[in-house]
Formats: structure tokens, sequence, C-alpha cells
């Protein structure tokens, strides 16, 4: 009889053997006694949940998201997803400007941009920062990520595009977000690793961003409407064109992989293995077709990863790690793997504050006791996070490798 | 050792802690009767804690039994109102699948309009959105007032209102025998299990509502009641898959019943004959489990994908009638014999066949028949007076409650109703600790069922309160559990540790017919936990 | 990605082999689908406590011969009494490198106490643990024994009334202070290793310091819950020396703080040895050539295939799902290696809970050597250590820990040899 040979209901929460596994490694659980705990708020609420909907607790919006329960979990139970599967089906929260504000990362960023001067002026002002707090309930102690002036984009159209398509192999660069309207640096490193390699940087023909900062806030529809346009944009990249999509940030990467999927619902099965981030890519590239790159011989410096919490879910730190350790007279520490506490929008909220901080408190000591130069991570939220609490500088294991060319 | 208990005699002595023992004893002391009741075991032992708990709207019976389908569509309006607690309003569909009669659906319909039961022919695509785990290859569906009734609940709440009008309620006092004098029964003895103490009491009427087990006790008597043991199996999956009742449009058969029922869903059942020895000791082989399988599944594709919690099965009292001995010829319906006429023995009165649905009304008729013989006039109200429970809204209750989290606020009040504003009162942040983890029972919980619902030991308490019911089965919670109760309770320590030895152990018995999967997991990871980390043996019992 | 070794499984024989291959110049990858069950583990590790016949072992070394009747397949008989013996003795060594400090010997089982109270017979205890060295009496005439007020897995009046059994006096003690207060919002997570949390912190330990010298009166000895010491290790260290009693930590229920630290530990001399520990991944298939595999495959790492010259496969049992059991059928469902079990389910279990279950000695079928076997053949880069293993009942026999560790020892040397 083959029945019962996968007795496994849609999103496996019965799978869940109660082993308190993933108490013992959830950041929030620890810092925060609302939250209920992955255990609870998971598949032991989700049975309750089915039995009746008004058995779902607001106080899993304290959940942030970081999957560390389900890289922990001995089941292969989806605790992460189960919840926030929750908070998409049963959450009757009212619409807030503030999680507006923030989910919209790409809307606000075309506003910022071309002020960017007194934008990042006027965002790090006091009374700019009461009003923030008071109004609309974004911590005045936050320091804002730096908009640049200029989007990434628009340099690339005006001073690569043509250059980057003369290269045989091209690969397609989900630029996301921050480099687009924070960061084109990275976007110009990444254009500089990738030609070193003999590789051409495209754009996608339409990006949007990702949606991550979308979920986390309830704006579900909107965010599969731009799921559904990045994947188009994918398809059309990698069916098409014969080119792969790379990411810089491991939030957009793991989002568009997995999020989209098991949360938005939108199909990404033709191109998944299609898109990864450009430390896999580069990894790959190097280890397989023995690829060299040409390193300066810099100064010494000193750098510790820092394993952001979907790198650990994707399982990918690996390559960065192993990437960093090509470039001469880099000396590498790898930081114990734990929750920086930001979680994207979350930490910016006034009233998640204090359990954000609490979360990265022990991840900043330990930087604080290394002795080195830069902090090197793969996620942009962890960045703006550790520079606000630490004392350390914190890069892109790109932007690391760039520097380090010759 | 014997004792004789001296107190003044009681009108009736109840025996059973059935669902009709329990509502005999309800209605007999609304009626000013004094009471006591006996049961060998906990309340709902026997089959009132091993069926479907549908609330059957009778749509069942209506083509094969008009006369039951009439008494369930009564009871099961009856029930909505006075037990809303114990009850889920959820509906029921009759499924008509490719391989069915779809000329039944027809004679169906007739048949439940004739027995007074709503029944609404619907659109196969309507079906399928008001329930979406039913087979989608479905070609016909009928709607009908089925619902989920909790026949712990259910059985608790009528003690409980027994014991607020005087009814004395001994549970784990077995009958050895019934005394008496000439051609009357005038009292009965019992064992005491927990105290190992016997004791007699006297009555002016002794009713038998022992279920199968009234067989036994009948004979103690002298008489013999030609009952037949029908075993009924059933399975529970880890959680709801359906949320309306789902049967066949068909006559009914195996397996053809999957009934949602608080946090899990249940299909059932089959039917066999037993040799009483059986009775005490039902175990599910593994063709039950995979014909439940098999036939579960055309309800319900999902449940092939659904995890098993556990197997188990119950025993129906079938009578045979009495011009019948080969057994043949059997009833389900309620069977209330006067032993005076029947075989001229005075004071003594046994109530059997019937179902959980009708508890009520059987309990109705031997009150009335009690009453008549004590010449006593009041009339029955236990079809308008509601049971303790479900005398306030869940809705109204809740804003009284404000001291317990969300979750386990419900979860609370959908298993107490409106005492559990009783249970909250008093307590500290110390009782809302959660002591299983699957069903949000809490330290509270356990506290009030300890000093309020006569709970003995871990089963008891699980089947007042669900410590243990959930997808671990007791794996976390039953640990915590003892650990309360001997502390609580101040009963000894090595009491506590048998306790929790019998617990795991009635807990494995649902568990190992179904033990593959997800489940061995779970009872390896339980080994390792009371076996290797606890060191729990079974010299612990034998010590 | 190139390694010497990739090991399927990070539990305690995936890092007891990965430890002692990286310790002689491999390089090995871990790939650990979740957690393991050291998280629940009493702080101890059984050698083997009892024979398949119910004979109580006193001493290991002596008994295993014993097992080639009784137990054929049982891995310890594939070792052999030398083997066996020479392992076994390795062990306190080997933790104790890797920075894990244990108690015991192969010779002689001592006992540990349990969350009921009661002793039990064990080979190696974590030092901060107690290890006794009689079954039938505790090392003191009186004890304090505390608890955190409102902790629910850990039951002081089960383990006094025990206590008493064996002759010693207990007086019992509740822990309550501010810092937990805070935890008791959540009505769940007051768990063992949450408290210790609030003990990681020394403004803690001192006020925990004070409570427990308090209250101990004039006993012996102080017993309390194993909640000290999730990220540090010198909790226990600091209260003995501030209270000046000597402070016996007792296993709770899951989660299991010394058990979740000693795999810390592991995993940490596992990397700071040069592995790479791989957590949440799952191997998915493997290529195969002849009789070895070539590569394997994740779910993390997609088209990345892991290459090595062998494989372990040290992914437990059905707990860890090394193991899967269908109605009618048991399987590995990694390698796909062949499996010993009976096919009538009805023959898997004892209807008695505390009786033996027949479902525990299933297991993978190996040769001598440990080499999986794969239709009936031995692949010769595969080789199968720790709970997956076919032919004992670690529950019954008490020899769980023992045949991890053991095996995974066994099977680096193999590696090592070629």
């Amino acid at each position: 009889m083959n029945l019962q040979e996968h007795n496994v209901s849609d999103n496996n929460f019965e799978q869940c053997i109660k082993c308190t596994v993933c108490t013992v490694y959830c950041p929030v659980a620890a810092v925060n006694p609302d939250f209920p705990g992955p255990k609870q708020a998971g598949p032991d609420g989700e049975r309750l949940r089915l039995k009746k909907n008004n058995f779902y607790d607001e106080t899993l919006k304290y959940c942030l998201n970081c999957k560390r329960c389900e890289v922990a979990c001995p089941s292969n139970v989806k605790i992460g997803d189960i919840i926030q599967a929750a908070r998409i089906k049963y959450s009757e929260k009212k619409f807030k400007l503030r999680d507006f504000i923030l989910a919209n990362t790409d809307l606000v960023g075309t506003l910022s941009s071309p002020f960017a001067p007194v934008v990042n002026g006027v965002l790090g002002l006091r009374p700019t920062k009461a009003v923030l707090d008071s109004v609309l309930k974004i911590d005045h102690r936050r320091v804002f990520p730096k908009y640049a002036f200029g989007t990434f984009e628009s340099w690339y159209k005006k001073n690569e595009a043509a250059r980057q398509s003369s290269f045989p192999t091209q690969v397609s660069y989900f630029h996301g977000c921050y480099v687009n309207y924070n960061n084109p640096q990275l976007g110009k490193d990444l254009i500089k690793v990738m030609n070193a390699l003999g590789v051409g940087v495209r754009l996608l023909d339409k990006e949007k961003c990702c949606g991550v900062a979308l979920i986390s806030n309830g704006f579900i529809e909107q965010a599969k409407k731009q799921a559904k346009m990045n994947i188009e944009a994918i398809r059309e990249s990698v069916l098409a064109k014969n080119m792969p999509v790379i990411a810089t940030s491991s939030t957009c990467a793991f989002t568009i992989r997995d999020e989209y999927p098991h949360l938005l619902s939108v199909d990404n099965a033709d191109v998944r293995e299609q898109v990864e981030l450009a430390t896999r890519y580069v990894y790959r590239l190097m280890a397989r077709q023995g690829v060299k790159l040409k390193f300066k011989q810099n100064q010494k410096i000193r750098v510790a990863y820092h394993t952001p919490c979907h790198m650990e879910k994707l399982g990918w730190a690996y390559y960065s790690i192993e990437l960093l350790k090509l470039i001469p007279n880099v000396e590498l520490t790898v930081l114990d793997s734990q929750c920086c506490g930001i979680a994207g929008t979350y930490g910016f909220k006034k009233e998640n504050y204090k359990t954000s901080q609490d979360i990265g408190e022990s991840l900043f000591r330990q930087i604080e006791a290394c002795d080195i130069d830069y902090v090197v991570t793969d996620c942009e939220t962890c960045k703006w996070q550790i520079e606000m609490s630490t004392s350390k500088r914190c890069e892109h294991p790109i932007s690391i490798l760039a520097k380090a060319l010759e | 050792m014997m004792k004789q208990d001296t107190a003044k005699p009681f009108d009736v002595i109840i025996i059973g802690g059935g669902a009709t023992g329990a509502g005999t004893a309800r209605d007999c002391s609304r009626r000013g009767l004094r009471v006591l009741l006996v049961e060998r075991f906990d309340i709902s032992t026997g089959a009132t804690g091993r069926n479907h708990g549908l609330l059957h709207s009778g749509a069942r019976y209506a083509v094969t039994d008009q006369e039951s389908a009439k008494e369930c569509i009564k009871e099961n309006m009856i029930l909505r109102r006075i037990a809303s607690h114990c009850v889920e309003e959820t509906d029921g569909l009759f499924l008509t699948l490719p391989e069915d009669d779809i000329a039944y659906q027809a004679k169906f319909v007739e048949a439940c309009s004739q027995a007074g039961i709503r029944a609404e022919i619907i659109d196969p695509k309507e079906a399928l959105r008001l329930e979406p785990s039913a087979n989608p290859s479905l070609v016909g569906a009928v709607r009908v007032p089925d619902g989920a009734v909790d026949p712990f609940r259910l059985t608790a709440s009528n003690i409980m209102d027994a014991k607020e009008h005087g009814a004395t309620i001994l549970t784990y006092h077995e009958v050895t025998e019934l005394l008496r004098e000439q051609n009357r029964i005038v009292g009965v003895k019992v064992l005491d299990h927990r105290t190992k103490e016997v004791k007699s009491y006297y009555a002016s009427v002794v009713v038998n509502a022992g279920g199968i087990w009234g067989h036994n006790i009948a004979k103690l008597a002298g008489i013999t009641i030609n009952m037949l043991p029908a075993k009924g199996a059933l399975l529970i999956f880890g959680h709801r898959v359906n949320n309306i009742v789902l049967n066949r449009c068909r006559k009914p058969a195996d397996a053809d019943i999957l009934v949602p029922g608080d946090t899990i869903c249940l299909i059932g059942t089959t039917s066999s004959r037993v040799p009483f020895e059986e009775v005490d000791d039902m175990r599910v082989t593994p063709e039950e489990v995979d014909l439940l399988l098999r036939e579960g599944e055309k309800l319900s594709p999902l449940l092939a994908r659904t995890r098993i919690l556990r197997a188990y099965a119950g025993v129906r009292p079938l009578v045979a009638s009495d011009d019948d001995p080969s057994g043949r010829n059997v009833s389900r319906g309620i069977v209330l014999l006067d032993h005076a006429v029947r075989d001229g023995m005075e004071g003594f009165v046994t109530i059997t066949g019937g179902k959980l649905m009708t508890y009520r009304l059987m309990a109705e008729w031997t009150t009335d028949l009690v009453c008549k013989k004590l010449n006593v006039s009041a009339k029955c109200d236990t079809a308008e007076e509601k049971l303790p429970g479900s005398r306030e809204s869940g809705e109204e209750v809740g804003k009284k409650i404000i001291s317990m989290p969300k979750t386990q606020r419900n979860a609370t009040i959908s298993r107490h109703g409106d005492l559990a504003e009783k249970l909250a009162r008093n307590t500290t942040t110390l009782d809302n600790s959660l002591v299983c983890e699957c069903e949000e029972v809490s330290v509270g919980e356990v506290k009030y069922a300890l000093n309020e619902l006569d709970v003995h030991n871990l089963v008891d308490l699980r089947r007042r309160t669900r410590v243990g019911m959930g997808t671990c089965q007791g794996e976390l919670c039953a640990c915590r559990a003892a650990g309360l109760m001997s502390s609580l309770h101040k009963y000894c320590t090595r009491r506590a540790k048998e306790d929790l030895a019998s617990f795991l152990n009635e807990r494995w018995k649902g568990m190992a017919p179904i033990a593959w999967g997800d489940t061995l997991r779970e009872s390896e990871y339980m080994a390792w936990v009371y076996e290797s980390v606890c060191g729990l043996t079974l010299s612990q019992k034998q010590e | 990605m190139k390694f010497d070794t990739i090991i399927i499984g990070g539990g305690l024989a995936g890092l007891t082999c990965g430890i002692s291959l990286q310790r002689h110049g491999q390089r090995c990858c871990i790939v650990s689908s979740g957690q393991s069950a050291l998280h629940f583990s009493s702080g101890s590790f059984d050698l083997l406590n009892c024979l398949p016949d119910g004979k109580e072992v006193e001493n290991p070394v002596e008994a295993v011969e014993r097992l080639k009747l009784q137990a054929p397949e049982h891995p310890y008989v594939k070792l052999g009494k030398e083997k066996f013996e020479e392992l076994a003795g390795s062990v306190v060594e080997f933790f104790s490198q890797a920075g894990v400090s244990v108690t015991g010997s192969a010779c002689k089982n001592h006992f540990r106490i349990t969350p009921m109270g009661t002793l039990k017979p064990t080979w190696l205890t974590l030092s901060e643990q107690v290890a006794c060295e009689h079954g039938d009496r505790l090392p003191w005439k009186k004890v304090a024994i505390f608890n955190v007020t409102g902790f629910l897995d850990f039951y002081t009046q089960f383990i006094a009334d025990e206590f008493h059994k064996l002759g010693t006096e207990c007086v019992l003690r509740e822990i309550s202070f501010p810092a937990l207060e805070r935890l008791r919002k959540n009505p769940t997570e007051m768990r063992s290793v949450n408290i210790a949390r609030v003990f990681d912190k020394r403004e803690n330990v001192d006020e925990l310091a004070r409570v427990l010298k308090d209250g101990r009166g004039n006993c012996e000895a102080i017993a309390m819950p194993a909640i000290a010491g999730l990220a540090r290790t010198d909790v226990l260290e600091c209260l003995e020396r501030e209270v000046g009693t000597r402070i016996a930590l007792l296993p709770t229920l899951p989660p299991s703080v010394p058990g979740i630290r000693a795999q810390q530990q592991l995993r940490r001399a596992f990397e700071q040895a040069g592995g790479v520990y791989m957590l949440g991944d799952s191997v998915l298939r493997a290529d195969m050539e002849g009789d070895r595999i070539t590569k394997v495959y994740s779910y993390n790492h997609g088209n990345i295939p892991f290459v090595a010259r062998d494989v372990v496969l040290a992914t437990g049992s059905f707990f860890s799902q090394g193991l899967v059991a269908l109605p009618g059928k048991v399987y590995e469902p990694v390698l796909g290696l062949d499996v010993e079990f009976v096919e009538n389910r009805k023959e898997w279990y004892d209807m008695n809970v505390f009786a033996a279950q027949r479902y525990e000695t299933f297991g993978v079928k190996t040769d001598n050597e440990f080499h999986g076997l794969l239709n009936g053949a031995a692949l010769s880069n595969v080789y199968v250590a720790g709970a997956v293993l076919e032919g004992f009942d670690a529950i019954k026999q008490g020899c769980g820990a023992g045949v991890s560790i053991l095996s995974a020892l066994f099977v680096a040397e193999q590696i090592l040899r070629k």
C-alpha cells in the first residue's frame, strides 16, 4: 500500500515532532518575550489556525523571517515560511504610512536619489528624526543609509552599456534597490570583477525591487506584481538570451529564488537555478574553468566575514569565504553565524528597535573584540546595522575583491 | 477491607459514567432525586469517548431507519442549544462519487425531508468551494445539518450539572455485586480502585447504563441481555483537513464519515463483531488501518498525504431482540428494559443501545421510568436548560478574560465554554505557562481540572483538557503534567511516575498501528526522552 | 567543491569522524540537515549498559565479546574486542582535545542522575554533570535541590523522593528573581536554553550565587537543573567558587543545555581544525562510477557538486531521517543503501512501549569495514557510521553514543589508512 508514502501536508508543519530545537536558535524569542517563539508561532500555531482563524495572533509580526529556525530544524519543517504565510493569510493589519514608506524601497529611492545631498542631510537632522519617530514610528536612534546622487542604472546606461555588450560571455545583474540608490559603487565593483574574468555585465530589461520589504510589511499584492515582472525579465534573460542572473544582495537572491514560490506562489522553477549570487558565480567560474584573477600585492588587510541570515539559509557563505581566502594579504576571520538584528525594515520600526539591538548585541561584541579593518558581508542591511552599532566599516566581498585586483 | 456505608440511601444509583449515565444522573438530579453515579474507570472511557464525535443530523439513517433519523435531528437541534460549547456547527455534505449510484441521492433527500432533516442538493462546484478538501471528482452533493460534538466535554458537563443538583459521582468505583433482597435489587457493592475499599450503597432503583459492559452487570442480577459487541475502528489525523463533515451518499458502509473535531479530524469506522473477552482491550489491526485509509481517501484525497496521529476502536453495544437469540436482528435504536416487567426483578432498569446523539433522550426515558417507579411527577427539563459551560457565548466570556494570551484564551474557552471565566479567576502569570504546547493547555487549566473536574490521573486529565492529544501525543507535556500533578495533588511521586508510564503506554497503543513516517520518528524521540534520558522503565511500575 | 572526505550528517558520529580526519590533515566537509540529537542529550554518553538478553553490563570491554552470539550484526562485533577497547580508551583524550571535558572508563560503567532522580549506568559524563561511582547511593548525605520557579521541565519532587530512597536527605528550594520575570511573560519560552541565556550574564550569575548560598543551609551539595552556561563555559565554576559548595547540574527535559554546548564545542573544534560545516542543507543524490561515489549533490548547492575521495554516511536513525519508514518498508533516503528490516509491520513493535522495539535494530547494512552495501555489494569509498547502522538497539542496550563515536573513529581510521 502506498497511500501514505508521502504523508506530508502542504507546508509540512506536521513533520514537526516537537523536539524544540528551533526555539534554541530563534534570535527573537531569546530577547523579546512578546514573540511566541518559532515552534508556537509556526507548526503548533498553524494547527490551531486551521481549526479556526481567530487563533491567529498579531504577535507573529515580531518574527524577523531570518529562517534560522529552518536551518536548525532536524525535520525540514519550513517554520519561517509557515509564520510568514500565516501573516499573509490571516493578518488584518491596517495600512500604515510608515510601513508603506519602508516597504517601497524603489519608490522612495527614485524620489530621494535626485536630491541625495539634501535628503541625506535632512534625514540626519535631529528634528527630522524626532518627526519620523513620533509621527511615523521610525526609531530616532536609527542611522539611515545614505542616498547616492544619481542611480546605478542611469550611470550604467550612460557609461557602460555599450562596452559590456562586447564581452563574449555575459550575465544579467540584478542590482537591487541598494546598489541602485545607495551604493552604485558596489555595482561598479562587480563590473570590474566580472570584466576581469572576461564576463560582461548587463542589466535586466526591467528590474523591480525584489519585494522583500513589501512581503514583510504585508503589501502582498504589490509584491506579487513585482515578482511576476521580475520573473518575466529573468526568463527573458535566462531562456531567451542564455544569460544567467547574478545578484550582489543575498536577500534579493534569496527572495527571488525561495520566497517567490513559497510565499507569493509565483512559479520560478524554470529559472531558479540560474539566479545566484555573484560570489557563487565567480567561485564556480574559477573552480570549474580554472579562470584566474590577477591580484595586486596589496597592503595586508584584516577582515571578518559575517554570515547574513539569508546567506545561512542559502548555504552560500562558503563561496564568499573561499573567494576572500584567494586574495593575497587578506587575513580572514569567520564570525559566528548569528543574526545582526536588523532584518531589512524590521529594525527601523520604533517598536522593534530594542529587540533588534538586543539580538545584534552578541555579534557586535564579537566584532569589537576582533582586530580587523573591515567586516565583510553580502547583505546591505546587515551592513547598515553593523556600521551603526559598531566602530567598524562593512564592505561587500565583491568590493574587497575589486579593490585587490590589478 | 470491607466498609459498610451507613449514609442515608439514594433514590437511584446509576452504573456507568458514559454519556447516557451522566445524562441520566443529570436528569434524575434535576428532578429532585438523590443520585449516585458509579463508574469503574473515568467518565466517558467506553463507547462514549471512542466514536466519531459526529453530531448526526440523522441523514445517515434517513433511508434505512426513519425512527433513528427523526430522533437524531431532534436531539441535534437540542444539543446545539443546550451544549453549545461542546458542539461545532459545521454542517455536513453527502458526496456522491463516480462509483456511487447517483439515483440514491433523490431517495436520500426524500427520506431526509420525511424525517424533517433539511437536505439541500448543491452543485458539486459549490460543494468544493465550501469544502475544498472534498474529493474533486464528486458528481453530487447534499448539504445537511451535521456537526461535531465533543463527547468528553459533553459528558463532563452533564456530570457537572448533576453535581450542581446534588448528585454524588464516584469514579474508579467498580460494581462487584448487585445487592438483592428477594426479587428486588436494593443497591450495589463497589470496589474503590484507588483505596481498594469495598463499599455498599443502597437505592430504590438501580440503573444499568454500562454500555457493552452492561451485559455483565445484568448478569450480576442473573439476567441475560443478548448484547453483541461491535468493534468500530477510527483514525485520527494530525490536523483539520476538512471543516465540514464529509459523508458518502450511499447505503451506510465502512469508513465513510470524515469528521472535523477540535484540532483534528477523524475517519471511521470499520465494523466487526468481537468476542466479549476483547472489549476491554480493543486494538486496531493493520488491515483496519488500510481499509480506513483506502476508503477515507475517497472522501478526501488529502488524507493520503496527512499525518495520522493515532488509531483507536470503540465497542458499540448492539442489542439483539429478545425473541432472536441468534443476534441477526439487532437494533441500533434505544433499548430501555424494565426488568420488573421483563424478568420479574424489581428496582432494576437497563438502558442501552442508542447512540451518543440520543444520550439525552435515553436519559429522559430512563428518568421517566425511574420517576414512575418512585411516584415522582417532576417533568424533564434537560432539553431546555443549558449545560454548564454553554450558558454564555464564547465571545462574551472572552471579553471577561484579559489575563491570558490570545491563543491560550481561545483554546481554553473552546474547551470550557463559560467555565473558562472561573478557571481564569485568580490566576497569575505562572499559571499561564503552557503544559501542553500543541493544544495550549496552561498550568492554570491543569490546576482547574485537578480541583474541579474529578481528575485522578494523566489520562483523566487528557479527557478534560486535551493534554497529550496533540501532535506530540504527550512527548513534551506528559512529564510536565505528571510533575505538576505530583506537586499539586500531593500524591506520591512513585504513583506519579507509574501514572506517567501508563499514560505513555496508552498513547503508544494508539500510535503503534500507524507508527511509520513521522509517527515512528516521534515514537523514537519519545523513547529517547523518557527511557534513555529520564530512565523511565517498566520496573517503575513493578517497584 | 573539492574535499578529501564529505560527511553526510553533523551529529555526534559525523563530527567525531570529521574532527579525527581533520586532525590527520584531511580537508572535510560536513553537510547536516538540521541540528542533531545531541540537543536532547542527558549530558552523558553510554557505551554498553545492557546485553540484548537483558543482562546488565558493568564492564563494557568484557561484555562486548558476548554480543557476538546475541547480536551478530552489532557494530561492536564488527569492530572486535581489541579495536573496541582501543578506540573506547582513546575517547576521553579525543574529546578533551576538542574542548569537551568528560570523565569515565570503558572498563567500568559509572552512574548518572536522570531527570527523574534515578541512577542510570553510563560511560562518559560531561565534567560539570555528576558521575556517581555506585548505582545504589549518591556521594552526598544532604542536598539542597533548587529549581527556577515555574520551570516545568525539571521536577524537584521526583528527584527528592528518589534521592531519599538512595539515602540522601533533601531540602527543596526555589530560584526566583527579576531577570527571569521577563521570560515568564511568554507562556512557552521558559525553556532551559532561555534560562541559561539569562545566566550567561555575569550580574545574574552573581545574583544566582547569592540565592544558592542563602538557600543551601547545611547541605554539602546543591543540585539544580542544567540551565547554566550556554554561551559561557565558566558559569558553574564561578558559581561553585562564589557559593563554596559542590553544585551538581542535573539534566532537564529537552532542549539540553549541556548537549547543545557539547555540539557547539565539537563543531567549533572541527571548524578550527579547518573543516567546513554546512548546516541546513540536504544531500539529494550522488553520481556513481563502478563501486564508487564520485559526486554528491545537495539542495542548497544545486549544480555545484561536492567532490571527494570518500563519503561518510552518518545521518542518524529515524528521528534524524537517516532511515525512513513507510507502512511496509524501511529505506535509507540519501544514497539508497541496503537496509536491514522486516516487512511485516506487526513485527516492528512491542505493544508495551517500554519493551524492546524491533524497529530500533533496523539500519543500513555494511561489511566489517563499515562500507555501505548497495544491492548486496560494498561500495569502496562509502562508509557508514552512527545511529543509521543496523544491528543494535540504542535505547535498550544503552549504546547509542558509543556506537556513534566508535564507528566514526573506526571509519576515520579506514579512510586514513588508504
